[in-house]
């Protein structure tokens, strides 16, 4: 009897001590933590998807979301956006936000009605607000869906003006570029979340790429929009911008303008600069610079259709919507391509895990 | 507000193009239409009654196209009879796929849907229409779900190059839709009537009319379709969404016989139908977009054929129509429009002597075409082409040919073919023929808004192919090679233009080769009151880009269908089924994006209640997809599960 009680509080102890040293040491959250992901809209050759590249470069996997839960995301997928251990998935064709968990990749549900092209999502609480098209025969009906995170189902929907894409929150206020959909638009939304109030500030045409630098202010990347004639030819373009808004007086206290013909669609914000490219040419200056930079830092290869900087690496994205796109990182400080890795299908951004 | 032209959605384009672009119209007035069969049948009884040519006794069968007959030395034909296009009355798609060597890519059953012969793409596939070429001015193209042919007497599918005959973009073969007129002594009227009811709500009705005489032969024919569709996606809890469709087609054919040696004969096809796109998993219920096509076609022909000599005229006019609507519940359409305009002149002289034959092609076309965002544009082309056919010794057979256009927007090379076949020995023959082909760039390849590209110049391909033919009365055995090698072919891309990367555009890009074999294999035998029909169709395909060599995307290596038909007495029983290889989607072959092969397999039968001369009905019953397969010919698109059909014929 007694040995028999000894045995179980000896196996009690093992039990406890091992669970003790499991509590103690920080166990890996899933196979995607430590790495950066790479999200691609895909096309008629595949279907959208994440890929997963280690932080020590070694590994890398594609298709991870249909490796762990066997089904495709489908096309196109616009973005995906992080918050806690979630991930959102933003596909447009797909009018889907699917949920995952963001070191697993385990879906943990989806957001598949009430959705019209959505874009873009940002969390704020138990709140998803999501930049919506509408239909594509009105540029009258673009929204932004208030999804209840809980139940995974559209609230309530907030009327916005033509073509939101960007999303991101900042003390209370919700911060909207709006790239004009399928035509044009020159207008942030900043929006009250408590009382939904809306307030358009005017930039430069088809602002896209949106963020908070250092000082406050709300830096916008305007792309300009290229002008048509009847007959369909180009016959000109709009001047682009880096805009730096005061977003209490709602002022644009400092704008950078490109010029004629230069049309920026990339803009990052890593370490008080701000990267931008014109074409294949990645730029930098400082976040508060008063002009453009006229000599750039690295010269990319290929179609580039994402950029990321972390440290001296400048991740780029060269896009295919016909096979595997590719991933190169460059080492800023020398220019040139250091890692090379085969990515999603249209891989259009990069995300540190 | 217009489409867009940036590069939001690079991926999307494409797809766009191909889903958007064939369409027709009904904008000849029906009504002048039925006047003028009515004074056709007027002037034709008044006629007939003064008529002093009554020494025609035989029963003539008349085509619009003599030419697939003609001219088709050394090709392989295969020829679908009306009693295969009536026992798949609902798709065009369908019926290919289990009775040709042709892929069929199709957006989810009933959506939109290409073919291609032997690993070329679906612009390189034309399809023609009682001898004229039907493919659309926008895109090149032949939309499969977008044609009822029920209505039709024959279809002939003619693997290898066909740009001589019937112009631009038949580099890996043709598919024919003919009407047959026929003319006999005794005049008969006869009638056919055939309804199905379906699975997912699927209903079709189609009825034919024939009136025959000495010199007067009238057809006319209605058909209509629509379906629900809304198939379970197998392995889901979904629905096919949005994937409902009807369509209404009226054919109407005429032909008069002046004398044994001239005769008059008219054509007209119009088609109105509405479709729906439907959705893709994950989400199928976020489609919403709508089609709406409108197509009509009229040739009237003029023959004059002695032994020696013979003319003949054509004027064709032909409109195509297409309304898309990317939010169904909008007023709001993207529309594509064509109007063609065609007239052409052949002359034939035969050398007796030589037992040959010279012909000359002369045609003249206009064609204006426009979408909602580009501006009408009229391209005119003249076209002339010299044939040649000689009979050697009655021991080889030959067809040379030589084709030159002269068009408004680029030049065209000089196409020529050749076709050979030998005198049967043994029951055994063989077949050559080699070609030159091309495709011109359509109007979206030239003029989309703010992508199109003026510069392309037309592809250009080479081929050749040999055959051995054994033919008794019960087996026939067709295998042959086949090598093509294609030039420029034309590809969207969004590096098209270095001034503007991520703007799509098409561009002359890649070089390809494709090699294979194709087997055709027939069995008929009849004994005792039992028939038995056995078909087999096998193609192995080889396409390369030339320069990468990986295979091309949406090639399967193997394809395989086979069909048998059994009856005895009152009763008929069918099987089919067909087997596709799979296909790699990317350039590269990755093995992550594949359409994984798949089989599928038909089952039929059918009972005769009345047989008669005068009155036949029979009633049939049909299960598709029987074992209830999970095949995709597109990704994240389940194709139909198993599903029932029930028919009845009734012929008076």
């Amino acid at each position: 009897m007694k040995i028999n009680k000894l045995l179980s509080l000896l196996l009690l102890a093992t039990i406890l001590f091992a669970s003790c040293e499991k509590d103690s040491v920080d166990l890996p959250k899933g196979d995607y933590e430590n790495g950066v992901l790479i999200s691609g809209e895909g096309s008629g050759a595949g279907t959208g998807s994440i890929s997963f590249v280690s932080d020590d470069f070694v590994t890398s996997e594609n298709l991870i979301y249909k490796t762990v839960n066997n089904e495709e995301l489908g096309t196109f997928l616009q973005s995906m956006t992080f918050d806690n251990d979630n991930a959102y998935i933003v596909v447009d064709n797909q009018n889907t936000v699917t949920v995952a968990d963001r070191y697993t990749f385990e879906k943990l549900g989806s957001i598949n009605t009430g959705l019209i092209l959505p874009r873009f999502i940002a969390v704020v609480g138990n709140k998803g607000y999501v930049t919506n098209w509408g239909s594509t025969s009105s540029d009258t009906d673009d929204f932004i869906a208030v999804v209840n995170l809980e139940t995974y189902e559209v609230e309530s929907t907030i009327s916005v003006g033509n073509g939101p894409e960007r999303i991101i929150e900042n003390n209370g206020k919700l911060y909207v570029s709006h790239k004009g959909a399928y035509t044009t638009n020159n207008v942030i939304s900043v929006i009250d979340i408590d009382s939904e109030e809306v307030i358009e500030i005017t930039v430069k045409d088809n602002p896209d790429e949106l963020f908070f630098n250092n000082l406050g202010e709300l830096v916008v990347l305007s792309s300009g929009r290229t002008i048509y004639d009847t007959d369909w030819s180009v016959i000109g373009t709009t001047l682009a911008s880096i805009s730096m808004i005061d977003i209490t007086s709602l002022e644009i206290t400092n704008e950078l303008v490109f010029a004629e013909g230069e049309q920026p669609s990339l803009m990052v914000f890593e370490n008080g600069a701000i990267y931008y490219n014109i074409g294949n040419s990645v730029y930098v200056i400082n976040e508060s610079a008063t002009s453009l930079s006229s000599t750039s830092i690295v010269e990319t290869e290929g179609f580039l259709y994402g950029l990321e900087v972390e440290g001296d690496n400048l991740y780029t994205l060269d896009a295919s919507f016909s096979d595997s796109s590719k991933l190169n990182i460059y080492s800023i400080s020398s220019g040139s391509v250091s890692i090379t890795k085969d990515v999603a299908i249209g891989a259009s951004k990069i995300y540190f895990n | 507000m217009g489409r867009p032209i940036t590069r939001r959605k690079p991926g999307d384009l494409p797809v766009f193009l191909t889903i958007k672009t064939f369409g027709i119209k009904v904008n000849v007035n029906m009504k002048r239409l039925i006047l003028f069969a009515i004074f056709f049948i007027v002037t034709n009884s008044i006629l007939s009654q003064n008529d002093s040519i009554k020494n025609i006794l035989d029963e003539v069968i008349v085509v619009a196209d003599k030419r697939i007959a003609k001219n088709s030395k050394g090709y392989k034909i295969t020829t679908l009879n009306d009693s295969i296009l009536l026992k798949n009355t609902e798709s065009f798609t369908s019926l290919l796929r289990f009775n040709s060597p042709i892929y069929l890519k199709e957006y989810g059953a009933g959506g939109t849907s290409t073919a291609s012969f032997r690993g070329t793409s679906a612009s390189n596939t034309a399809v023609v229409w009682n001898g004229i070429n039907i493919n659309s001015i926008n895109n090149g193209q032949t939309g499969f779900n977008s044609l009822t042919v029920s209505l039709f007497d024959q279809i002939s599918i003619r693997s290898g190059g066909g740009s001589i005959e019937y112009g631009s973009g038949a580099i890996g073969g043709t598919i024919h839709l003919n009407d047959e007129l026929k003319y006999q002594p005794k005049k008969t009227i006869s009638n056919q009537f055939i309804a199905s009811l379906g699975s997912f709500d699927t209903f079709n009705a189609l009825h034919k009319f024939k009136m025959y005489a000495d010199n007067f032969s009238l057809k006319i024919g209605f058909s209509y379709n629509q379906s629900q569709n809304d198939y379970k996606l197998l392995g889901t809890d979904y629905k096919n969404f949005n994937g409902a469709y009807k369509n209404l087609n009226i054919n109407v054919s005429l032909g008069h016989r002046f004398s044994t040696l001239s005769q008059i004969k008219f054509y007209s096809t119009s088609y109105a139908a509405e479709r729906f796109f439907s959705g893709e998993l994950p989400n199928p219920t976020s489609a919403n977009e709508k089609y709406k096509d409108y197509n009509n076609r009229n040739l009237l022909v003029y023959t004059y054929d002695d032994k020696k000599i013979s003319h003949e005229l054509k004027f064709g006019f032909l409109t195509q129509e297409y309304q898309y609507f990317e939010d169904k519940n909008s007023t709001e359409f993207n529309f594509g429009k064509s109007k063609r305009y065609i007239t052409n002149y052949s002359f034939s002289y035969q050398l007796q002597e030589l037992k040959a034959v010279v012909t000359s092609y002369s045609e003249y076309e206009s064609i204006f075409g426009k979408t909602d965002q580009i501006l009408e544009k009229n391209r005119r082309q003249f076209s002339q082409s010299i044939l040649y056919n000689q009979n050697l010794a009655n021991a080889v057979f030959f067809d040379a040919k030589i084709r030159k256009d002269f068009n408004s927007d680029y030049k065209v090379p000089l196409s020529f073919a050749l076709g050979i076949k030998s005198k049967k020995i043994n029951n055994l023959f063989v077949r050559a023929n080699a070609s030159k082909n091309y495709r011109v760039p359509t109007y979206n390849d030239l003029y989309w808004p703010g992508q199109g590209n003026t510069d392309l110049i037309p592809e250009i391909a080479l081929q050749g192919e040999f055959g051995v033919v054994f033919k008794n009365n019960i087996l026939s055995i067709d295998m042959s090679v086949f090598y093509i090698n294609a030039e420029n072919k034309i590809v969207w891309t969004p590096n098209g233009d270095p001034e503007r990367p991520g703007i799509w555009t098409p561009i002359n890009l890649t070089n390809t080769e494709n090699k294979g074999i194709e087997v055709a294999l027939n069995f008929k035998e009849n004994f005792k009151n039992h028939f038995v029909d056995f078909n087999l169709t096998y193609g192995y395909t080889e396409a390369k880009n030339k320069e990468t060599q990986t295979y091309l995307i949406f090639v399967p290596k193997h394809l395989l269908n086979n069909n048998l038909s059994y009856r005895y007495k009152k009763y008929g029983f069918f099987y089919e089924q067909l087997f596709t290889g799979k296909t790699f989607t990317t350039e590269s072959n990755s093995k992550d994006f594949i359409v994984p092969s798949f089989y599928v397999a038909n089952i039929g039968s059918y009972y005769k209640i009345y047989n008669y001369k005068e009155k036949q009905i029979s009633i049939g019953f049909r299960v598709n997809n029987i074992f209830n397969e999970l095949y995709v010919t597109q990704p994240r698109r389940p194709m139909p599960n198993r599903n029932f059909k029930l028919n009845i014929n009734y012929k008076f």
